[in-house]
């Protein structure tokens, strides 16, 4: 036991100082008295990290465009490299944030990645290729990719059901590109469009009561 | 499949969700000391038990559209070394995972709850069973090992088990999940839609009451915020006070006042000496919860306290001392616990329990609204205290626990007091590395002549490699 003179409190533990004011500590008894508190080493703050390199990347971008916005003035090689990196970092802080929920992310990366490629698709001056080639294959891929990952990461039913759900309305969306005439090639929205409804009866059929059951719950008002 | 129950997240609770940060993790400690250093296997044997009598902590949080709410899990709870820091995050977003965990360290066993699971009074009565439970087990190993050859000590035993028993039903109305896991307040009105109606006009009256209130007293105020500097790894810094009630309690009863008032007092006295620009006219404001049961008969395990708001305002002009601040602090109270006042506070959380508009709104809107008014909440305060009382626990464990321990997470500094027997408990946390306000708060305490005892958890990189100055 250790004794603060200046303090005049007893003191746990093996401190040579007093925690409180810090002056040296006197002994008054040899028979150490352990601390109940272990020494725990101090954490690695992964999400500060993480942040801080975020920030550091949105910054450099946000400069790089300035410069060359009135530098340059050409924006048409960088529109490319910053769209590229804003979907990557995109990707990453939707795995990251997301990362516990495998289906929730997919849903999360289908909806910003189609967005963007339309955006691009339209800063670009407007080919069609985002709405006849990337919004179906993104569609298709993810819906593919999600029912392999819940079987192989064992997601529960009801976890990934309402997720799937969704993924399979929006691999609906591209009729709407078949019926405005927004494709220059009717194949992969037809094949988008199958696999969505192929995914939505199967659900129909076979999970039904969960689907119900999943929607009672998160939408109780 | 076995079809999971669930229920949705009462408004008490939410407000622990929206206002949850890094270093402020709304996570409680209970801590007990026993006699001799713990059984890891025998305190895992009796947390299951435990474990089973309590649906509630069966729970994991889960998020919906308009609602967060409470889910029934598989999950089993798993008796752990204390190796994080006291009050660590126990919920992550998407993450099923339970909401409370049992430690132990030495000789102490901890039990840490989410405050959106639970209030201290309600984890109290799962930790008395749990350390009922722990004891039970220790003596039929104890006697295991004899041999049963002492008729008495069975005898002691079987005593002990009814005890214990009586014990578990105390808590009645608690067996199902549905029930455990349901607001205290609906519990507590019948949850019927006419009992939340006539609830709802009530709450309004009562809240036009209190908006003419608020208005009368607008006197702008300056309230103290205490800053600091943060912790490297946003863990709470940890002083822990030991010493006996008697003492204490004298001094308490020489300035006419209750313990919780008399250390509040203390502390305030601390803050301003501390930091001298307080007494050009600033106001001092600590929130103390109370617990709700004791006015209300209800033996919900959900949250069910209120908060009190005590404030002291430092005029130049007049002269302070300790007595003066006990007064003060004394007659808020009292006004703050009078029925008519309590029955405000709670026609208001059944008015919002109730109220048909919050419930429609989108919950990271709502989310987002209480975070917001916790911001605000938190600008009109200097620091907390929390005092969970004298804890009684049944004869036949009575002797084998020696000593309480209380605390939680920290936003600004705060304290928890609790007592068993003749020990008292101190916890003194804070977000920042600075111990110039603790060490204030411990001086006046000593030199009024109560002996104390501190312990204290390391919290940056020198002090870890043992290279202190
Ligand atoms: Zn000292």
């Amino acid at each position: 036991m250790r004794y603060c003179q200046e303090c005049k409190v007893s003191v746990n533990g093996d401190w040579l100082n007093c925690p409180l004011c810090h002056q040296p500590l006197e002994k008054v008894s040899e028979i150490p008295t352990p601390n109940p508190y272990p020494d725990i080493p101090l954490r690695f703050n992964k999400q500060q990290v993480l942040r801080i390199l975020t920030s550091i990347s949105i910054a450099t971008i946000s400069i790089s465009l300035i410069i060359e916005l009135f530098f340059l003035n050409s924006t048409r090689g960088l529109n490319i490299i910053s769209f590229g990196i804003v979907s990557m970092w995109l990707v990453v802080l939707i795995i990251i944030r997301k990362r516990r929920n495998i289906a929730k992310s997919i849903v999360y990366l289908i909806i910003s990645l189609s967005l963007l490629s339309i955006y691009w698709d339209y800063v670009e001056g407007w080919s069609a290729w985002s709405t006849t080639h990337a919004v179906p294959m993104i569609c298709i891929f993810a819906l593919i990719a999600m029912y392999i990952a819940v079987r192989l990461v064992k997601v529960e039913v009801e976890d990934y059901i309402l997720y799937l759900l969704c993924a399979a309305l929006i691999g609906l969306i591209p009729a709407v590109f078949l019926f405005f005439d927004w494709v220059t090639n009717p194949l992969p929205a037809w094949l988008s469009i199958g696999l969505s409804t192929v995914m939505l009866i199967v659900n129909f059929i076979f999970y039904r009561a969960e689907v119900l059951r999943e929607l009672k719950k998160r939408m109780m008002v | 499949m076995k079809r999971k129950n669930w229920v949705r997240l009462d408004n008490a609770s939410n407000i622990f969700l929206a206002s949850m940060t890094d270093f402020d993790t709304k996570v409680f400690r209970l801590s007990a000391t026993m006699e001799e250093a713990i059984d890891p296997i025998l305190l895992q044997l009796a947390l299951d038990k435990n474990f089973e009598a309590y649906p509630l902590y069966h729970s994991v949080l889960r998020r919906g559209v308009f609602w967060y709410y409470l889910e029934e899990s598989d999950l089993k709870p798993q008796v752990l070394l204390d190796e994080q820091p006291p009050c660590s995050q126990l919920y992550h977003f998407d993450r099923k995972e339970l909401l409370f965990r049992v430690v132990y360290y030495q000789n102490r066993i901890h039990l840490e709850v989410f405050h959106a699971l639970s209030d201290g009074t309600g984890a109290m009565w799962f930790f008395e069973d749990l350390l009922s439970e722990y004891v039970l087990l220790q003596n039929d190993f104890i006697s295991a090992e004899t041999n049963k050859e002492s008729s008495q000590s069975e005898r002691a035993i079987e005593g002990a088990h009814t005890d214990s028993f009586i014990h578990h039903f105390r808590h009645k109305g608690q067996r199902t999940y549905a029930e455990a896991a349901q607001s205290s307040i609906r519990k507590l009105t019948g949850a019927s839609k006419t009992a939340g109606k006539f609830a709802l006009e009530y709450g309004k009256k009562a809240m036009r009451y209190e908006m003419t209130n608020q208005e009368n007293k607008k006197k702008r105020k300056k309230v103290y915020q205490i800053k600091g500097k943060r912790t490297i790894d946003n863990r709470t810094h940890v002083v822990e006070l030991n010493m006996s009630v008697q003492p204490v309690l004298k001094l308490a009863h020489e300035q006419n006042a209750s313990l919780t008032i008399y250390l509040t007092a203390l502390f305030i006295e601390a803050i301003q000496k501390t930091n001298p620009v307080v007494e050009d006219g600033m106001t001092i404001a600590v929130s103390v919860p109370v617990n709700l049961r004791k006015f209300y008969d209800s033996t919900s395990a959900r949250n069910f306290f209120s908060t009190t708001h005590l404030e002291y305002t430092y005029e130049p002009s007049e002269e302070t001392n300790l007595a003066v601040i006990c007064k003060t602090l004394k007659e808020q109270l009292q006004q703050q616990l009078s029925p008519n006042s309590l029955e405000t506070r709670l026609n208001k959380l059944i008015a919002y329990e109730f109220n048909p508009i919050t419930r429609v709104i989108f919950r990271p809107v709502k989310d987002g609204i209480l975070k917001v008014i916790n911001y605000f909440n938190n600008r009109g305060l200097t620091f907390a205290m929390s005092n969970l009382g004298s804890v009684q626990l049944p004869q036949s464990i009575d002797d084998k626990v020696h000593q309480f321990y209380f605390q939680t997470s920290a936003v600004r500094p705060q304290f928890c007091v609790i007592s068993h027997q003749d020990y008292l408990s101190i916890c003194l946390n804070s977000p920042f590395v600075e111990t110039t306000l603790y060490k204030q708060f411990v001086r006046d305490l000593t030199a009024l002549g109560v002996p104390i005892t501190i312990s204290a958890n390391r919290i940056d990189g020198l002090e870890l490699r043992g290279e202190e100055e």
